[in-house]
């Protein structure tokens, strides 16, 4: 393993993905209206103006359930606490149902920067030089990961600190309590996150290196959307939802998958396979 | 090279390459002497290519031995591949990256970042103006050059070059070949050239080696091909002879060209001078060119006979 091969290629990927306003305005954007305005707008209008009404049964509902059947019993008071069913809906929302949104916009993210990774070379035709040069495979899959890693983590955990601020800012002097701050977030920000991220990753990269295009690397990467939608799904209907301790396990299963696949990386490392697979 | 023997940089020894059950090489066996021009010469589909995928060990044959700077290429590619430099038929730049950012990227790829290096590269071949555009808005002959430049970063010993005057225009060319032989003769470096254009080459190579189909179907210099297989020789003389035969002239026989332009057919060089005196004594002579000798002419005959096996 060559430090400095690995440091390049990621330098010359994050360069190019942020000197194309193509790829980087895209991601920025997803980041800034699913973690930033959409939680500001919940947080502001909710507590502002009455948007939830009395009537509404269906999101009381989950939400009464929710709080009855909460296992910290500080959480359970605050819930209850809460004087409007706006007050206790804007707290609900930010504290439990933001979790798969952020799980979506790392998933987005890392699926853009990483999906074009080999392909991105092979369409350029540059895929055939690297391969003549002396680094190994392995340096090479690494600088590739890492180059996707790097940005989408970035992205993610700004979008989260901007989002921690606002939101604080507008709801503490209503609630008195510091919403995102506690071991649910803490896990999901800087355990889950970043292992969902880099499986995503290194999924796309293999996947990157073993199609012929870039759209169908696009479609195999499209397949990891759909359990983040069962979460949201999951998390909204009140069926199931995401403790710290399963958050916890998530992160654990991702680490182990992982691992898996980082010894796939390994056993794909193999110049030969790799040329007349890609290169005609 | 000053009087050292020539060492075998490349040696190539029954080599076969079989890929989804089509043998693209067979049997094919050479050798390149260190700091020599080669051309490897054949048709689209002959296997050239493959044949410097394999030196790189970027593909392994199927059978064979082959050593490369005293490497196999199947077990040591990458001690090949810090040696070699490499021009791939496509440029094989990144066209939103600068001229420089590519060459800088390229040489920390090969641990041999040195910018005094890629300047003086970039001033050898006249690039040194446009360092700082992006490689998308060359044309085809700033980038062929732009990735002899990349292909020669790391001083390599050997470089290895594919087609590289494909998509040139005729100044292009002229302009790569020139370069080609700076290099060679600057830096001493070894070149092996993949061409199916062949007069391209004719003022550089000292050594051929033909590919047809997957086998090496004649090698050598050029004397050495054109005793083997030039066995009648065209000069075509620009003289204001007029024979009253038609046909011959004392012999030798002939075809009118032009008004001042009459071609000879010999049967070996040494007819040249005593038909040249002979015209000499009787009229003017302005030029005279063997006319069969190109290495196009070379080739077909080499096909041709090759053909009639």
């Amino acid at each position: 393993m060559n430090k400095n091969t690995i440091l390049t290629i990621a330098r010359k990927d994050m360069k190019a993905t942020f000197s194309s306003k193509k790829v980087w305005v895209p991601m920025i954007i997803v980041a800034l209206i699913i973690c930033i305005v959409v939680p500001t707008c919940i947080a502001y209008f909710g507590i502002h103006f009455d948007i939830v009404g009395t009537s509404s049964k269906d999101i009381e509902k989950p939400i009464n359930a929710f709080i009855k059947g909460f296992p910290s019993v500080d959480m359970r008071n605050t819930l209850a606490a809460l004087p409007s069913l706006s007050y206790k809906f804007v707290y609900f929302f930010l504290t439990f149902m933001m979790i798969p949104f952020f799980l979506m916009v790392a998933i987005i993210n890392s699926m853009v920067t990483s999906s074009n990774s080999f392909v991105g070379e092979k369409e350029r035709n540059t895929l055939e030089t690297l391969l003549f040069a002396p680094i190994s495979i392995t340096d090479l899959f690494l600088g590739k990961v890492l180059a996707s890693l790097i940005p989408t983590l970035g992205i993610s955990f700004a979008a989260f600190i901007v989002s921690f601020i606002i939101v604080n800012v507008i709801t503490y002097p209503y609630f008195e309590v510091i919403l995102y701050f506690n071991s649910t977030w803490m896990i999901l920000m800087f355990w889950v996150i970043p292992l969902l991220v880099m499986f995503n990753i290194i999924l796309n990269v293999l996947i990157s290196a073993k199609v012929k295009t870039f759209q169908e690397a696009q479609q195999f990467g499209g397949l990891l959307v759909l359990p983040i939608v069962g979460i949201i799904i999951s998390q909204a209907s009140g069926l199931f939802f995401l403790s710290p301790f399963i958050l916890f396990l998530i992160g654990a299963g991702l680490l182990i998958a992982n691992l898996f696949l980082i010894k796939l990386v390994t056993k794909f490392n193999n110049r030969n396979t790799l040329f007349q697979s890609q290169i005609h | 090279m000053g009087g050292e023997i020539l060492t075998n940089i490349i040696e190539v020894d029954n080599v076969s390459k079989q890929f989804n059950n089509r043998e693209i090489l067979k049997d094919v066996s050479f050798i390149i002497k260190e700091g020599s021009i080669n051309g490897l010469l054949g048709p689209n589909g002959a296997g050239k290519t493959t044949v410097i995928r394999l030196l790189n060990g970027v593909i392994d044959a199927t059978t064979g031995q082959m050593k490369v700077m005293n490497f196999d290429p199947k077990q040591q590619g990458d001690e090949i591949r810090k040696r070699a430099g490499i021009v791939t038929e496509s440029a094989s730049l990144y066209h939103d990256m600068s001229a420089w950012d590519n060459l800088a990227f390229f040489s920390k790829l090969y641990g041999k970042y040195y910018s005094n290096r890629i300047n003086y590269l970039l001033q050898q071949f006249d690039m040194l103006p446009y360092k700082d555009q992006v490689v998308g808005s060359f044309s085809t002959g700033m980038k062929k050059r732009i990735s002899l430049a990349k292909a020669l970063l790391h001083n390599p010993r050997l470089l290895f070059l594919d087609e590289p005057t494909n998509g040139l225009d005729p100044e292009g060319i002229n302009e790569v070949i020139h370069y080609l032989y700076k290099v060679n003769q600057e830096e001493g470096v070894t070149i092996l050239i993949c061409s199916h254009v062949l007069h391209q080459l004719e003022s550089i190579c000292d050594s051929y080696l033909f590919l047809n189909e997957g086998r090496i179907v004649e090698k050598g210099a050029k004397q050495e091909l054109e005793d083997k297989y030039l066995k009648e020789i065209s000069l075509l003389v620009e003289t204001g002879l007029n024979p009253v035969n038609s046909q011959s002239y004392k012999g030798y026989p002939y075809n009118r060209k032009g008004s001042n332009q009459l071609e000879f057919l010999l049967a070996s060089k040494d007819a040249i001078t005593p038909l040249l005196t002979n015209i000499l004594s009787e009229t003017w002579v302005h030029s005279c060119e063997i006319t069969n000798r190109s290495l196009e002419a070379l080739y077909f005959n080499i096909r041709g006979e090759r053909g009639d096996e």
